[in-house]
C-alpha cells in the first residue's frame, strides 16, 4: 500500500474530534460528507451501471441476486429499497411483489433517484413503485411500515451509521427483515492483496476512462476500506434493535451480505 | 462453504434464464407449469452433495432460487437421476419412491405432467437467428435425425434380445421366464396358505385342550 492508501485512525474516536468523519482516507466535517459524496454520485449517475459492470465484472448482479433471494419478499409485501440508486434491486422487488404490493426506491442523490426513476419507466416496471428522495438517517416513513428494507452499496457513504441502522429498523415491521449488502473484507489475504492492488490502480483508470473521473473511483476504493468490517457491522445492527443477525460473504468477502430481523 | 452464494447464484441464474427461454418457445407449456407453480416447489437434491433448488413464479417468469423457502407449497427430495428421470417424462419416479413427496401430491402430478406437455419450438428460435428457410431445413435434418436414432435403438436392442434368447440360447426367452416366475408366484402363495392353514390346525389343537384341569 503507499502512503496515499494508508487509513487514517478511525475519525471522532480520539482527540476529541467528535465533529468529523471519514471521507474516503481524509477526515471532513460531518457536515460536509452528505454534500461531498452527493458529488461523487452526480458525477457517475450518467455511467452508474456501465461501471458497475466493468468495475465487478457482471458479478454485482449475483451478489444482488443472492440478495432479493433471502429477502422473503412474497406477493403483497411493502419493500423499502433505501439507496436505490439505478434501481437493480427494485425491479426485481417489483416482480415479487406484483400488483398487490409497494415498493419505495429510495436515494438521497437526486441524480441517481432520476437515472433510477427513467430506467425503470423505460423497462415497464409502473404502478407499484414509488420514488422518494430521502436520507437514510432520517427516514420520512412511518413505524412498523415495511416487510423488508435493503440498502445495497449504500452504507458505507452514509454520514451515521448507527442512526441510519436504528431509523431503517424503525421502518420495519416487526418480523421484517433488514438487508445490507456492502463491500468488507476479504477472507484470504492473498485475495486481499490482489484487490488492494487492483482498487487502487485499475478503479481509478477505468473511472477516468470511461466516466471521465477518476477521484470519485478513488473516494468508492478508499470508503470501501473505511467500512467497518463484517463482525463490526453485525454488531452494529445488533446493536440497532434486530436479533438473528448473521451475514454471508460472497467472493471471497469482499461483499458481505448483513440480514437481521426485526423482533 | 462451497459452492459460495456468488457460485449458488450464477448456477440459478443460468438455470433460470434457460428455463425461461425454453418457456418462451412453448406458450402452452408456459402456462401449464405456471398453473403447477401455484406456490413455490422446492426441490431438495440428496446426492453426491446436499442441494436445495426453488421454483417460483415472479410476474410472468419463473424463479429458480438456491436458499429454501419459508412455506413451500410442495417439496420434492431425490437423487439427481430421479429428477433427470422426472424432467424426460418418466412418470414413475413417485409411484417407486424415487423421488418423495411432502405437501400436495396433487401439485406433484400437476408439475409432472406439465413437465411432460413441455414441447418447445426450437425452430422457431432458430429461425430467428439463421432464417425460416436454414432453420426448417436444420429442423428437419435434426428431426429426422433423432427419429432415425430412436428406431435404430430399438431395432438393436430388439437385435441383441432376439440373439440371446434364439440364436444363443444364453438366456431363457421372455414368455418362458414370464410363465416361470408366475409359476414361482403361485408356488409361493400355496405355501403361505399351507402355512396358514397348518399354523390354523395347530392353534385349534391348543384350544381344544380343557381349560380347568
Amino acid at each position: 500500500m503507499s502512503e496515499q492508501q494508508t487509513p487514517p485512525r478511525q475519525a471522532g474516536n480520539s482527540n476529541g474530534q467528535n465533529d468529523v468523519t471519514h471521507f474516503g482516507f481524509r477526515n471532513v466535517p460531518k457536515s460536509q460528507k452528505a454534500s461531498q459524496v452527493a458529488e461523487v454520485f452526480h458525477s457517475v449517475a450518467g455511467k452508474y451501471d456501465l461501471m458497475n459492470d466493468l468495475m465487478s465484472m457482471g458479478i454485482h448482479r449475483l451478489w444482488k441476486r443472492f440478495t432479493i433471494e433471502l429477502s422473503g419478499v412474497r406477493p403483497g409485501h411493502q419493500v423499502l429499497d433505501i439507496a436505490g440508486g439505478t434501481g437493480d434491486l427494485t425491479m426485481k422487488f417489483s416482480d415479487l411483489v406484483g400488483p398487490s404490493g409497494k415498493v419505495v426506491l429510495a436515494d438521497i442523490n437526486a441524480s441517481m433517484l432520476q437515472v433510477g426513476r427513467s430506467r425503470l419507466t423505460d423497462r415497464g416496471y409502473a404502478g407499484n413503485i414509488e420514488y422518494v428522495q430521502a436520507d437514510a438517517e432520517h427516514l420520512p416513513f412511518p413505524d412498523n411500515n415495511f416487510n423488508a428494507v435493503s440498502i445495497a452499496f449504500g452504507l458505507r457513504n452514509v454520514t451515521d451509521k448507527d442512526q441510519a441502522l436504528r431509523d431503517m429498523t424503525r421502518a420495519l415491521k416487526p418480523g421484517g427483515k433488514l438487508m445490507v449488502l456492502e463491500f468488507s473484507k476479504p477472507t484470504n489475504p492473498l485475495l486481499s492483496k490482489a484487490y488492494d492492488a487492483y482498487s487502487f490502480s485499475a478503479l481509478p483508470l477505468m473511472g477516468q476512462l470511461i466516466a471521465g473521473d477518476s477521484e470519485s473511483y478513488k473516494y468508492l476504493a478508499e470508503s470501501i476500506r473505511m467500512h467497518p468490517d463484517q463482525e463490526t457491522l453485525k454488531g452494529m445492527m445488533e446493536n440497532a434493535g434486530l436479533v438473528n443477525c448473521k451475514y454471508y460473504n460472497m467472493t471471497g468477502g469482499i461483499v458481505a451480505l448483513h440480514v437481521g430481523i426485526k423482533p | 462453504m462451497f459452492p459460495g452464494p456468488t457460485v449458488l447464484s450464477a448456477v440459478t441464474a443460468i438455470l433460470e434464464s434457460a428455463l425461461n427461454r425454453a418457456l418462451e418457445l412453448d406458450p402452452a407449456g408456459h402456462q401449464a407449469l405456471m398453473e403447477a407453480l401455484a406456490g413455490p416447489v422446492q426441490l431438495n437434491i440428496t446426492d453426491p452433495i446436499t442441494f436445495t433448488y426453488t421454483l417460483d413464479r415472479a410476474g410472468k417468469r419463473v424463479r429458480v432460487g438456491s436458499q429454501p423457502v419459508e412455506q413451500p407449497a410442495l417439496e420434492i427430495t431425490g437423487k439427481p437421476i430421479a429428477f433427470a428421470a422426472l424432467a424426460t417424462g418418466d412418470d414413475r419416479v413417485f409411484a417407486d419412491g424415487r423421488l418423495q413427496v411432502t405437501g400436495d401430491t396433487a401439485l406433484a402430478h400437476q408439475l409432472q405432467r406439465a413437465l411432460n406437455q413441455l414441447e418447445p419450438d426450437w425452430e422457431a428460435a432458430m429461425a430467428r437467428h439463421i432464417g425460416d428457410v436454414p432453420a426448417h431445413f436444420l429442423g428437419q435434418r435434426i428431426r429426422g435425425a433423432l427419429r432415425w436414432s430412436r428406431q435404430a435403438f430399438h431395432s438393436l436392442n430388439a437385435s441383441i434380445e432376439e440373439y440371446v434368447h434364439e440364436e444363443s440360447r444364453s438366456l431363457p426367452g421372455r414368455r418362458e421366464l414370464e410363465a416361470t416366475f408366475a409359476d414361482i408366484d403361485e408356488l409361493s402363495l400355496r405355501t403361505e396358505r399351507l402355512e396358514a392353514r397348518l399354523t390354523l390346525i395347530e392353534n385349534h389343537g391348543k384350544t381344544d385342550e380343557p381349560e380347568n384341569l
